[in-house]
């Protein structure tokens, strides 16, 4: 049965879709002119120093774009261009990189790419680093608590890890202590590795 | 013989101190503090416990059935008090335990996070896949168990939950070696003196024998916690 309620509630849904239609737009506009020129406006970088994002949960994405307005996630580049960036488009860019369909990365050292595979897979109960596919899952293909790393370039993830290990990102309490755990030969080779996946 | 009048309240006083001194050192391996408390008065949910785990199972496995190396024990099948205490004791420092330190931190688990992932672990299966030692010394093993162990430990390995006694069967061999080591020389650091001196005097072969022995306790006679 409708009722002036029901009546209500779609006005003001509509009113909402309304208001956002707009804010879309600009987010687009704001791919194009602002995110295409690293990321790519398929959200699949060719410059392997920036991520590819196409593929990466939304919730996750935004998280990160608040981390790094909060200056909790430390990039000079990333954080000036952030700033730029109204917080209330976050969203639909999360969601707008999320959406594209992600590139296939490409393995360069299949040996160093084992040595990767055996960490990612097992760990090292030695040094106490956990199996990368606890969270990760073993197709590294993320979710919404983490990120995708399956198919990324190799020196992204690489400088990550080694981000993680100086303390210079501290996104996620974990990380700090599985990136300080790992050996420097220990990123090279799980980077390697998660490029392929 | 001459007693001055206060002699016996005194000595009645000393009495009831000594005694509560030592009632202290058999109770303080399990005393009752804030987060524990809290923790244990909460309710479980094992459906948020098993999304809440997922950072626990890069070290404890999918399943939660720890590595046969005994780097990590297994969790599967564990009473869930008995996983409330040794996490809120390695967190607040009462059990030393370095590597997994970070991961039981208060910024990364909530106390509600604890009791739900206690509640999914003590449900968890428990294949009989565990790593047992090389079998042969199991008649001492056997001798040692049923003397000194199964008191507490119970006959099949199951533990108690009202006492925090953990289950021992399914755990892995190597994970048994170690901890009983580290609780004989006094190094695991919450143990229940109860513990301690019972196995006081076993030399390593005396715990090897045990640890393998009780790796090889039956998994299907212990009744899975409702």
């Amino acid at each position: 049965m409708t009722g002036p309620r029901d009546l209500l509630g779609v006005l003001a849904c509509a009113a909402l879709l309304l208001q956002a239609s707009p804010s879309a737009a600009d987010a687009q506009e704001t791919v194009k002119t602002v995110c295409a020129a690293c990321h790519g406006a398929d959200g699949n970088s060719t410059d392997p120093r920036y991520p590819k994002l196409a593929g990466m949960d939304q919730e996750y994405l935004m998280r990160q774009l608040k981390a790094f307005a909060s200056g909790k996630r430390r990039e000079e580049t990333m954080s000036a261009i952030v700033a730029g960036i109204d917080p209330n488009d976050f969203s639909k860019l999360a969601g707008y990189y999320g959406k594209l369909k992600p590139a296939p990365g490409k393995v360069n050292d299949s040996r160093l790419a084992a040595k990767g595979k055996a960490l990612y897979e097992d760990g090292n109960t030695d040094s106490g680093v956990p199996a990368c596919t606890g969270c990760h899952q073993s197709d590294g293909q993320g979710n919404a608590r983490f990120p995708r790393l399956a198919g990324q370039h190799q020196a992204y993830t690489l400088k990550q890890l080694n981000d993680y290990k100086s303390g210079r990102r501290a996104t996620d309490p974990l990380m700090t202590t599985v990136g300080k755990r790992l050996t420097a030969d220990e990123i090279k080779a799980v980077a390697e590795y998660v490029a392929g996946l | 013989m001459t007693r001055h009048w206060l002699g016996l309240p005194i000595a009645t006083l000393a009495c009831s101190l000594a005694i509560a001194g030592a009632d202290a050192s058999r109770t303080d391996w399990n005393a009752a503090y804030p987060e524990k408390t809290a923790v244990l008065g909460l309710h479980g949910d094992a459906g948020r416990g098993a999304e809440a785990f997922v950072i626990c199972q890069g070290c404890h496995r999918v399943g939660a059935l720890g590595r046969a190396d005994g780097s990590y024990p297994r969790l599967a099948g564990q009473h869930a008090s008995v996983l409330i205490k040794q996490l809120t004791d390695v967190r607040t420092g009462r059990r030393s335990n370095p590597k997994m330190l970070p991961f039981a931190d208060h910024q990364v688990i909530s106390i509600q996070e604890i009791a739900d992932i206690a509640a999914y672990l003590q449900a968890l299966p428990v294949p009989a896949t565990q790593g047992q030692g090389a079998g042969n010394d199991l008649a001492r093993g056997a001798r040692l168990y049923r003397a000194d162990c199964a008191v507490c430990h119970g006959a099949h390995g199951e533990g108690d939950a009202d006492k925090f006694y953990p289950r021992v069967s399914g755990q892995h061999f190597k994970y048994l070696l170690r901890e009983n080591q580290l609780i004989r020389d006094n190094k695991r650091r919450n143990a229940n003196p109860e513990m301690i001196g019972a196995i006081k005097n076993y030399t390593d072969a005396d715990i090897a024998a045990v640890a393998d022995f009780m790796s090889r306790l039956p998994v299907e006679m212990v009744k899975q916690v409702p």
